[in-house]
């Protein structure tokens, strides 16, 4: 552990500077805005896309397949709070730990057989189980049936219970900060370095003794633990949890984010959820001008999301942050250091 | 017919062919000979066209067509398919030349290519080549996994087809009496270059032909001192 | 009795759809190894279209030729986008369909709006034992059929179909005897467009379509297209039938609401059940 720590630690020593210091400026920005923002609701779903997004970039970078139906294990999160709290009398701070559990589990057992397969399957079984879970929230009235779960209680320990929508916000971010934190633990550890050999090549990985199976698992249930960990802040952010609250157009948006992001990194996750957001939620006051008829809102961001995806991966394939990264290093010209991931 | 310059070939960063010229006459046999990881399909692959040359250049008058290494059958497709596709690059549709040529073909033209053995198959790769009717024929590794009966077969087709016809053949061939007793000219190359080319029967007394000749052995040796 | 008959030709019609899309899922995937996300929008395509093209006067059977042959074009299309790009990973060819795929709803609901839209069919019923059938019904399992028919054919038979199960076979050997692999792809996403357009055209007579159809669209064709492993059209007509037929005697003596999720749920027990052995399959 100890040397995993220091190795860890000389990689961060070694680091170039401009990418500590953008870092740093993210970190103070994002603390300052929940603020100055006069819509808490629009950063708080960023946020929450972020962490989501996080965990799919990595999923895709990794082992080569998509999730277009993370929006499940962000509803099995949901729902461990929603239900847990409102049917179960759990403690909501045990049920905001259990949702990450219970969707990494969720997941684990849907990727163990989907995930030895290739043809994407994945991303196909992953978009049927959303439409499934949808179902099965309208349907059983323990989910909540149609007319979903109300009256979540607010997350606090004892008497003391949390009050308005600023609290969440920054617990959203600091769950940001922890996913992130996991993330950049998991590539870098042995683990880490078994799965970057899968990115290359699965056959070279395989014949160098990686688990290749194991290993894809266990990075899906890692990304629907993120996503579910998400759905528990949204169930009390929003305390109110339907089978509409997760549409499968929302999960495509996760897999846009994540691409335009950069598949595969850290950061990607969050530079995506952010570039995205912002462009949708400017679309959506362009889109609600007077004068324009009501199809333009649908069309423009079919639209854009279409545009983006095409011209992204035709153009940047390998998304924003290795790109940036790379424009960055060639400016420096100075001899930079390699850093995986 | 066969014209390469200074031929350089690249896999990502590593050189797999560096600065090799060749010339291939019209109707000529020329054999190519080298130990393990040489070049000589790379050689081969550039010639045909399916690997782009990093610089240097490779100018054939007329067409090639090449019997790769490892057969690349369509396995799933009967022998007829098989040579009926290697005339897709002009539409040739007329199986009546091959099977004159390789009669054996005839028939098993309903078998799926798949089901055959090693030696059936090498005859179907052969047939698919000479659907294209090449000028010159590129053969990466002619004897590998054959029967002696059977190889000696093969290259009596050759010598046939080269003698009526007039095709040129580029012959990789690990079996190196095999080679020079069918290519009156050969050609040595080790890591990526060439290291003599002249008539088969000099080279065959020469040093480096020993060494490419016995250069697994030779290898082999190596690794037991060091142990 | 009836009421079964009914469901039974109801699922089959419904089926024969998923089946010719899921065979565009096939071919698609044989050849390029890339997943057709669009292939539900070009049955949504094909509806719109015909519906226009017949309501702008051009007799029946014209207009729906019109409409399947433009779909092939535009299957052309989203090919030149998806794997035009030379070294593009079939992951991200999936992905850049799904951008296709929103596009085309951008374009549908621009150029047709957001209702759904039924194209004039066959009029009328038939008995069959017993039961009132739709004409329409019937006609589009004939067609499915021809076209299934006709697509074997075209593979077996024709140089072009021999020179596409080539390129799916053995990729490197078919570049070795001149096929050019990428133009091979591009007619695979043309042959697709073509069976989604199809697909369409027959189906919305009887089930309207809207921009909101292409993910059920595609998602019963993903799954017919399972049942034959993404490699074999022919399990995939016997997979998109069964489903089809699954799903109407569920929402028949069930429940209405639940067709879409019988046919989901199959699918994943097949996807889970044959992992196995579809693994072993690709590696071979
Ligand atoms: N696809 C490839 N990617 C990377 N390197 C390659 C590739 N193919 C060949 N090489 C390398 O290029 C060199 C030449 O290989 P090549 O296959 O041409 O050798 P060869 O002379 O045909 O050997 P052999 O007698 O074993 O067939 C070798 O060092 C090999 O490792
Ligand atoms: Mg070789």
């Amino acid at each position: 552990m100890t040397q995993m720590m220091s190795r860890v630690m000389s990689r961060a020593r070694s680091r170039p500077q401009p990418r500590t210091l953008l870092v740093l400026l993210a970190c103070a920005a994002a603390c300052v805005a929940p603020l100055v923002l006069p819509d808490l609701t629009f950063f708080m779903r960023m946020v929450m896309a972020a962490i989501v997004v996080t965990g799919l970039s990595i999923l895709m970078g990794y082992s080569g397949q998509a999730s277009l139906g993370q929006g499940a294990f962000v509803a099995a999160g949901a729902l461990t709070v929603a239900v847990g709290t409102t049917r179960f009398d759990l403690p909501p701070l045990l049920a905001l730990l259990a949702a990450p559990a219970v969707a990494a589990g969720f997941a684990a057992l849907v990727g163990v057989p989907l995930l030895r397969l290739h043809g994407h399957y994945l991303a196909f079984g992953t978009l049927a189980l959303l439409l499934m879970v949808q179902t099965a929230m309208s349907t059983f009235d323990v989910l909540g049936g149609a007319l979903g779960v109300s009256g979540i209680p607010p997350l606090g320990v004892g008497d003391r219970v949390v009050v308005g929508q600023l609290p969440y916000v920054y617990l959203a971010l600091g769950c940001l900060g922890l996913v992130l934190l996991v993330s950049h633990r998991t590539v870098h550890s042995r683990f880490g370095r078994g799965i970057q050999a899968l990115a290359g090549s699965q056959t070279a990985a395989e014949s160098a003794g990686v688990p290749v199976n194991r290993s894809k698992v266990v990075i899906f249930a890692l990304s629907a633990g993120f996503a579910g960990l998400a759905g528990a802040l949204s169930a009390f952010f929003t305390p109110y949890v339907s089978p509409d609250s997760f549409p499968a157009a929302e999960s495509f948006t996760f897999v846009i984010m994540a691409v335009v992001g950069g598949l595969g990194t850290i950061w990607g996750g969050v530079v995506g959820a952010v570039i995205v957001s912002v462009l949708l939620q400017v679309l959506n006051t362009i889109s609600s001008q007077p004068g324009l008829p009501p199809t333009a809102a649908p069309i423009m961001q079919y639209a854009t999301y279409g545009t983006l995806l095409v011209l992204a991966l035709l153009f940047m394939p390998r998304g924003v942050v290795p790109s940036v990264d790379a424009g960055v290093g060639r400016l420096l010209t100075r001899p930079r250091v390699e850093v995986p991931g | 017919m066969l014209h390469i310059t200074d031929l350089v070939v690249r896999y990502g960063s590593a050189v797999a062919l560096d600065g090799v010229s060749l010339e291939v006459g019209r109707g000529e046999m020329v054999a190519l000979v080298g130990p393990n990881g040489a070049g000589k399909s790379t050689l081969i692959n550039t010639v045909s066209g399916m690997l782009e040359p990093a610089s240097g250049s490779v100018v054939v008058e007329g067409t090639v067509a090449q019997v790769p290494e490892g057969r690349q059958m369509f396995p799933d497709m009967s022998v007829e398919d098989n040579l009926l596709l290697g005339g897709w690059s002009i539409r040739n549709r007329q199986l009546d030349e091959v099977f004159d040529l390789l009669p054996d073909l005839a028939g098993m033209r309903r078998r799926k290519a798949g089901r055959l053995s090693g030696g059936q198959q090498q005859m179907v790769a052969i047939g698919r080549a000479l659907m294209a009717r090449p000028d010159l024929l590129a053969i990466d590794e002619l004897s590998l996994g054959l029967a002696p009966i059977v190889v000696d077969e093969l290259a009596e087709h050759l010598r046939y087809l080269n003698a009526e016809r007039g095709t040129a053949v580029l012959l990789v061939e690990q079996e190196v009496t095999l080679a020079f007793r069918l290519c009156a000219r050969a050609c040595v190359l080790e890591a990526g270059r060439v290291v003599v080319t002249g008539p088969s029967s000099e080279l065959a007394e020469s040093d480096a032909v020993r060494k490419a000749y016995f250069g697994d052995l030779a290898e082999l040796a190596d690794v037991e001192v060091s142990r | 009795m009836s009421e079964f008959i009914t469901y039974l030709v109801t699922g089959i019609a419904l089926g024969s759809s998923f089946a010719l899309i899921g065979s565009g899922f096939v071919v698609v995937h044989r050849v390029t190894r890339v997943v057709n996300f669009a292939q539900g929008s070009l049955a949504v395509l094909g509806a719109m279209l015909s519906a226009s093209l017949l309501a702008g006067r051009l007799p029946h059977v014209v207009g729906e030729m019109v409409t399947v042959v433009v779909c092939g074009l535009v299957g052309v299309l989203v090919g030149v986008v998806a794997i035009g790009k030379r070294g593009t990973p079939p992951l991200i060819s999936l992905i850049v369909t799904l951008g296709v795929s929103m596009l085309f709803s951008a374009a549908i609901i621009w150029l047709w709006g957001q209702d759904p839209v039924s194209p004039p069919g066959l009029d009328g019923f038939t008995t069959i034992l017993g039961a009132e059938v739709e004409r329409q019904r019937l006609l589009v399992l004939v067609v499915t059929l021809v076209a299934f028919a006709g697509l074997s054919l075209f593979f077996s038979r024709t140089y072009l179909g021999k020179a596409l199960t080539a390129s799916a076979s053995n990729p490197f050997a078919a570049r070795l005897v001149g096929i050019d692999v990428r133009r091979m792809g591009l007619v695979a996403f043309g042959l697709s467009g073509v069976l989604g357009g199809l697909a369409g055209v027959l189906v919305a007579p009887s089930n309207a379509l809207s921009f909101y159809s292409d993910l059920p669209m595609a998602l019963g064709g993903f799954a017919a297209a399972v049942f034959g492993g993404l490699v074999s059209p022919l399990r995939t007509l016997v997979g998109g039938l069964g489903l089809g037929v699954a799903g109407q005697l569920t929402a028949g003596y069930l429940n209405g609401s639940y067709q879409t999720e019988v046919a989901l749920l199959l699918m994943m027990v097949i996807m889970i059940a044959r992992s196995r052995s579809f693994a072993h399959e690709e590696a071979k």
